[in-house]
């Protein structure tokens, strides 16, 4: 599914990622951990396609295709998605177009036909109970007055609209009170599959409690120190980052 | 006298006696006194401080020809309908009403829709508000219109009618080198309440003039809602000069928007004459290319009690210019006034220009006026989120900048008009050059 290989990126000239190694593949949870400032948020920003970042080194294979040639919106339409950290509020756009002209662009892109009005309604509200969403948020504009809790709802909604064959999903923790945790980690179980990889980026154990991964991964100083099973990110949580870091060094 | 005003005399010369013909004795003293006015004044230059950022050239450089027929072959009408409106629809071709492809029939009675041209000809007495008014035309362009005028729509509605239908008025230029100069009246009576899509339109290329004046007399309790759609094609630019007298209690909504045209300028102005009058103007311009959007509108309080609420928002791309001055006027004893204005702005690129102007002239004690002006760009974060749902850039702009007007576009109460005007809003902003 997805292949990254020696992948070296920097920001606005700092490096950040210094050789990143990963292989994730159909039907797998991986959990990529760290302290802050790592270079988690960087990867998940990486493998999207947002601005602003350089990949210095290495290659990152998707489904087969060179990941880094395609532009954000052609890795979207090809299956990857990202639940961002700080999803982004748009004034005067009702989440509910937004999500219609994703996944229609998505379906265009496969060759499916666009869904109309009424058969994309049927399916939103559908999805939105997997998520335990109120339609009131689906005529709202995106994320605008939404709590910390709804916005990360919102991303899980759209991934679970737009079934991508990859969701990465970016500190979705953060910023939740344990029953949003629950809700949010409850949607993305459902939507773990065989044919579907999920990595999920954090900072904390506590998630993990609730969407148990295969793989887990500790990410410092820009490249992985550590790789493990589920029993890996209990002994970060008990023994803390620092521990880890000193056995790495 | 400049070359263009020389050009305007002769061809003044020429003509009035044909579109005087039948005409009151009033109203052709009335159209000398305007080209006297404008042989004295000329158009103003880019030293009046209310031009000064107008590219004027375009309009004044040479005289656009004033020899109207309003005749016209093989007009694309079906192209400029908007789907879905239901509508009484006079189209005025070149500013001459043509009922030939006017689908006018059936109006309620308490509603009368006619020609200017046609009421004046109806005997010196048919506009007795129009003919005891001897003041001279604030500027050049006013002054041009009021010597050339060839026609126009006179509204009336009685008192207490509520209109079921959208009057719309389809404004085509059609000739090139011509200028369209209509004169307006719309008239409602006590209670009276009614829409009014107003659409200037043309074909791309044809080096044409729009200048229309209208004036708009709202009595007691009445309640306009009021479209100006300016969907010019290029080459035509236009002057639209809107003055609005309300009465007591009485709601003006008006919404200018421009989204065609080379060179537009809309001056609006409203005065709230009697306590509880109530007026909202929204503004909604979208220029790319080398477009200039010029509004400037003039709000007076003359009595207690009266509110407005003025909300323009702009979006800008590649080397288009956009101009908004906003006056507010509170007059002494114009007291528990409530005034608010905003101008908030887009730009689409580095060479794009926004000036932006309140001007706050308050006379009274215990009033609430704000006001504020905002510029920004697209959210570089907003579009990323897009693209990531697999949105492509275009679409995601377009869908941003939708947003960003949407609050304008989610007051127009007329359905098939809103629906137009954000399409026109993304097409004219997307495929333009």
């Amino acid at each position: 599914m997805l292949s990254i290989k020696n992948l070296s990126a920097s920001v606005e000239g700092k490096t950040i990622l210094r050789g990143i190694d990963l292989e994730v593949g159909a039907g797998e949870v991986h959990a990529i951990m760290g302290p802050n400032g790592s270079g988690k948020s960087t990867l998940a920003s990486v493998l999207a396609g947002r601005d602003g970042y350089e990949v210095t080194g290495g290659a990152v294979t998707y489904r087969g295709m060179d990941l880094l040639d395609m532009e954000p919106e052609i890795r979207a339409r090809e299956g990857l998605f990202l639940a961002f950290q700080y999803p982004v509020e748009i004034p005067g756009v009702t989440n509910l177009y937004l999500l219609k002209a994703g996944l229609n662009a998505i379906r265009k892109h496969r060759g499916e036909e666009e869904l109309d009005a009424m058969d994309f309604l049927k399916l939103i509200k559908e999805k939105a109970a997997l998520v335990d969403m109120k339609q009131e948020f689906l005529y709202r504009a995106v994320n605008e007055g939404f709590s910390g809790g709804e916005k990360k709802r919102n991303e899980i909604l759209q991934m679970a609209l737009l079934e991508p064959h990859l969701g990465i999903l970016d500190e979705t923790d953060s910023g939740l009170d344990i029953d949003a945790l629950r809700i949010v980690a409850e949607g993305v179980n459902k939507l773990r599959g065989a044919d579907r990889a999920i990595v999920v980026v954090t900072h904390y154990q506590r998630l993990l409690n609730h969407i148990v991964p295969d793989h887990v991964h500790v990410l410092a100083g820009g490249r992985f120190i550590r790789s493990g099973g589920k029993e890996l990110a209990l002994e970060l949580e008990e023994k803390g980052y620092g521990w880890i870091e000193e056995q790495a060094a | 006298m400049n070359d263009t005003v020389t050009q305007y005399s002769e061809q003044f010369a020429a003509l009035s006696p044909v579109f005087s013909e039948g005409e009151p004795d009033w109203m052709t003293r009335q159209r000398g006194a305007a080209m006297d006015s404008l042989r004295q004044s000329g158009f103003p230059g880019q030293r009046d401080e209310d031009w000064r950022y107008m590219p004027l050239r375009p309009l004044t450089a040479r005289a656009f020809d004033t020899d109207i027929t309003g005749e016209v072959d093989d007009l694309p009408l079906d192209h400029w309908l908007i789907p879905g409106l239901e509508s009484h629809r006079f189209v005025f071709v070149d500013g001459v009403l043509n009922d030939a492809i006017s689908s006018n029939t059936g109006l309620s009675p308490g509603i009368s829709v006619r020609s200017l041209a046609s009421v004046l000809r109806q005997g010196p007495d048919a506009l007795p508000g129009v003919s005891a008014d001897e003041s001279l035309p604030g500027n050049g362009f006013l002054a041009l219109n009021a010597a050339f005028f060839r026609d126009g729509y006179v509204v009336d509605l009685d008192a207490d009618l509520e209109a079921d239908s959208v009057l719309e008025f389809l404004f085509v230029s059609a000739g090139k080198g011509k200028a369209g100069q209509a004169r307006n009246i719309l008239r409602l009576g006590p209670n009276a309440r009614v829409k009014v899509v107003e659409r200037h339109v043309s074909l791309d290329g044809l080096n044409a003039l729009v200048n229309t004046s209208t004036r708009v007399v709202l009595e007691a309790g009445a309640s306009l809602d009021y479209h100006l759609v300016e969907t010019m094609g290029r080459g035509t630019s236009m002057i639209n000069d809107v003055v609005v007298d309300q009465s007591r209690d009485s709601n003006l909504q008006i919404m200018t928007a421009t989204l065609g045209g080379d060179v537009v300028r809309n001056n609006l102005k409203v005065r709230l004459n009697g306590p509880g009058a109530h007026c909202e103007l929204l503004g909604m311009y979208a220029a790319t290319g080398r477009q200039h959007v010029d509004n400037h509108t003039g709000v007076v309080h003359a009595a207690p009690h009266c509110s407005s609420r003025e909300l323009y928002k702009g979006v800008l791309d590649k080397r288009s210019r956009g101009v908004f001055h906003g006056r507010i006027r509170v007059d002494q004893g114009a007291v528990k006034t409530d005034a608010d204005q905003t101008n908030d702005n887009l730009l689409l690129s580095p060479d794009a220009e926004i000036d932006t102007k309140p001007q706050l002239e308050i006379y009274a004690d215990d009033v609430k006026c704000a006001h504020g002006a905002t510029v920004g760009q697209l959210d570089a974060n907003a579009l990323f989120y897009l693209r990531s749902r697999g949105i492509d850039p275009e679409n995601a702009r377009s869908l941003l900048t939708y947003g960003f007007v949407n609050d304008v576009l989610g007051d127009v109460e007329v359905e098939p008009l809103r629906d137009f005007l954000a399409a026109e809003l993304s097409r004219r902003l997307i495929s333009h050059e």
